[in-house]
């Protein structure tokens, strides 16, 4: 019988990366709410998130808050880029969507390969956050990092709902969603609404891969696990639904974590896939997701 | 009858509010909406009038691009033809969409607000208050979810979610589409009173008696042409004009 302290122990761990999975998760949920599109490119953003602060740190010795503020934005500008030059011009053209799904991860392997040329193949990290900790809580210990992911993705959640809901142009990204042709005779400039949720989607990308690189790793092809396991986030939870996104994630990670314990690692993909299919019979629209009208 | 009849006289001094010269749109090889002219006075309502299928939408969606489009459109004498919708929407030409083109799971309040997109926070007060005087029904749903609201709530909410724009110009395509003849005299009755306050309107509409009680002016479209121009003085005479192009 395995103690439950460990079992314990891995709940909580699998929260902590289940946050990551939910916050590249929601990454998915912003662009497809403005679009309509899948970005297959989501998980290059977690990769870059990673790669870019541990670049300026290392090699510019900048302190971890002037990285992460450079970084993100810089995520974020990666991201406009790829709507501006690849996703608006296959919209304009009414290109198919599964095209445009292609195109997104055309450019994730893209971004992958000139990675390796330019950073090389090597895994990297950096230090946490706050050094010392864990905290002890009874028989388990919750480590700074994990602290900080719980807070930065509550509070960014929490800012993307009031962004959304209370600002005119999170509302103007909102109304592009339900019908552009509408937008646009209003005078809202639907091509910049459109730029507004990938630059969002990219920075949130890059804040998950900078709050889990201290704890795991980052390199050149971290993104594909990260963009998958944040997809089945997005799926389970209900797919464009931001909080259902954030639950799936958590689901995940825990699923993940517990089957590591009891089976072993190997396993750990077969929990994932398992926790998938299971909520995809149960709930077809995912766990907060509106059941569709057809 | 004459298929045209110049349209010089009785209007107001200078330069048309809006005039198109030779608009034409196609949809992969069918030219759907032949080279169109049609123009538009300041304080004026005119009506497009047409059959199913004749082109009436294509005709105000190819004015604000929202289908490609040949030829030219000038409001207020300045050529808008380049502009994105979006800025044509800046300038003061809105159109309220068939189908109304509600934000459907936003509220009544969220449709308002995002009509006056471009506008200050103190405009958007003003504008506001205007609408509601118009349609105080809006006012008691303004936290229902708009696509919860009947036909004709659904339809004031469109309008006067566009009127949030401030246009100088209103193009409506079929507004009493699906709505009960009282419920759609009383939208037709509110686009009467704005006309009146010197609000230009282009209705275009399928119901011809209604649109004409109100128009000054006239276009039929048949097959994506203009097939008749009627003039102020005709319109009374021309009732029957439903059996005309229906035939
Ligand atoms: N997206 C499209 N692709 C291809 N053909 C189209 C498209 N939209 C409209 N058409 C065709 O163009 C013609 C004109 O359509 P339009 O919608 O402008 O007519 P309408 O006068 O507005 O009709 P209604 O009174 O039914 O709204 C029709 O024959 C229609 O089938
Ligand atoms: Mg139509």
């Amino acid at each position: 019988m395995i103690d439950t302290s460990i079992i314990l122990q891995a709940v909580i761990d699998g929260a902590g990366v289940g946050l990551i999975y939910g916050l590249v998760g929601i990454g998915y949920c912003v662009i497809y709410n403005a679009t309509g599109i899948v970005n297959f490119a989501q998980g290059v953003f977690v990769m870059l998130g990673g790669m870019l602060t541990y670049t300026l740190l290392t090699s510019l010795g900048l302190p971890m808050i002037v990285a992460v503020a450079i970084a993100i934005p810089l995520v974020g500008v990666v991201g406009v880029v790829i709507e501006w030059f690849i996703v608006k011009p296959m919209l304009v053209r009414n290109s198919p969507m599964f095209a445009i799904i292609l195109a997104t991860l055309a450019v994730q392997i893209m971004i992958e390969r000139i990675t390796i040329m330019t950073a090389g193949d090597q895994p990297r990290t950096f230090h946490e956050f706050t050094a010392g900790g864990p905290l002890r809580l009874g028989p388990v210990a919750v480590g700074y990092q994990l602290i900080w992911v719980l807070v930065c993705s509550v509070g960014l959640v929490l800012l993307l709902t009031l962004f959304f809901k209370y600002t005119r142009i999170g509302n103007a990204v909102r109304a592009c969603a339900q019908n552009r042709d509408a937008a646009a005779l209003l005078g809202i400039p639907v091509a910049r609404m459109l730029a507004v949720s990938f630059a969002l989607s990219a920075a949130l990308g890059a804040i998950a891969g900078i709050l889990i690189t201290p704890s795991q790793y980052t390199a050149f092809n971290v993104g594909v696990p990260f963009g998958v396991s944040g997809f089945i986030a997005a799926i389970v939870g209900g797919f464009g639904s931001a909080s259902g996104a954030f639950v799936g994630g958590i689901v995940l990670g825990v699923a993940q974590a517990v089957a590591i314990i009891i089976f072993g690692a190997g396993y750990k993909t077969v929990a994932a896939l398992a926790v998938l299919l299971l909520v995809l019979l149960l709930f077809p629209s995912g766990l907060l997701g509106k059941r569709s009208e057809k | 009858m004459t298929e045209t009849t110049p349209m010089t006289e009785k209007t107001p001094s200078a330069a048309p509010l809006l005039e198109i010269r030779g608009l034409s749109a196609t949809y992969g090889q069918v030219r759907v909406l032949k080279p169109t002219n049609l123009s538009l006075f300041e304080g004026e309502l005119v009506t497009v009038l047409g059959p199913n299928g004749a082109g009436k939408t294509t005709l105000v969606r190819a004015i604000m691009r929202l289908v490609k489009a040949q030829g030219e459109v000038r409001f207020k004498g300045e050529d808008v033809g380049r502009l994105a919708t979006h800025d044509l929407a800046k300038r003061g030409i809105v159109l309220v969409l068939e189908g109304r083109g509600l934000f459907g799971s936003m509220t009544v309040q969220e449709n308002i607000n995002l009509g006056a997109y471009t506008a200050t926070r103190v405009e958007l007060q003003e504008r506001r208050a205007r609408i509601f005087e118009l349609f105080p029904r809006l006012k008691e749903r303004l936290h229902q979810q708009s696509a919860s609201l009947s036909g004709g709530e659904q339809q004031m909410l469109a309008i006067g979610r566009a009127l949030m724009a401030d246009p100088k110009l209103l193009l409506l395509d079929e507004p009493s589409l699906g709505l009960a003849p009282r419920v759609a005299a009383e939208i037709l009755r509110a686009l009467g009173q704005l006309n009146k306050a010197g609000l230009g309107i282009l209705l275009v509409e399928q119901k011809a008696p209604l649109a004409l009680k109100l128009a000054r002016r006239a276009y039929v479209l048949t097959l994506g042409r203009v097939v008749k121009e009627l003039e102020a003085g005709e319109i009374g005479s021309h009732h029957d004009i439903a059996q005309y192009y229906f035939s």
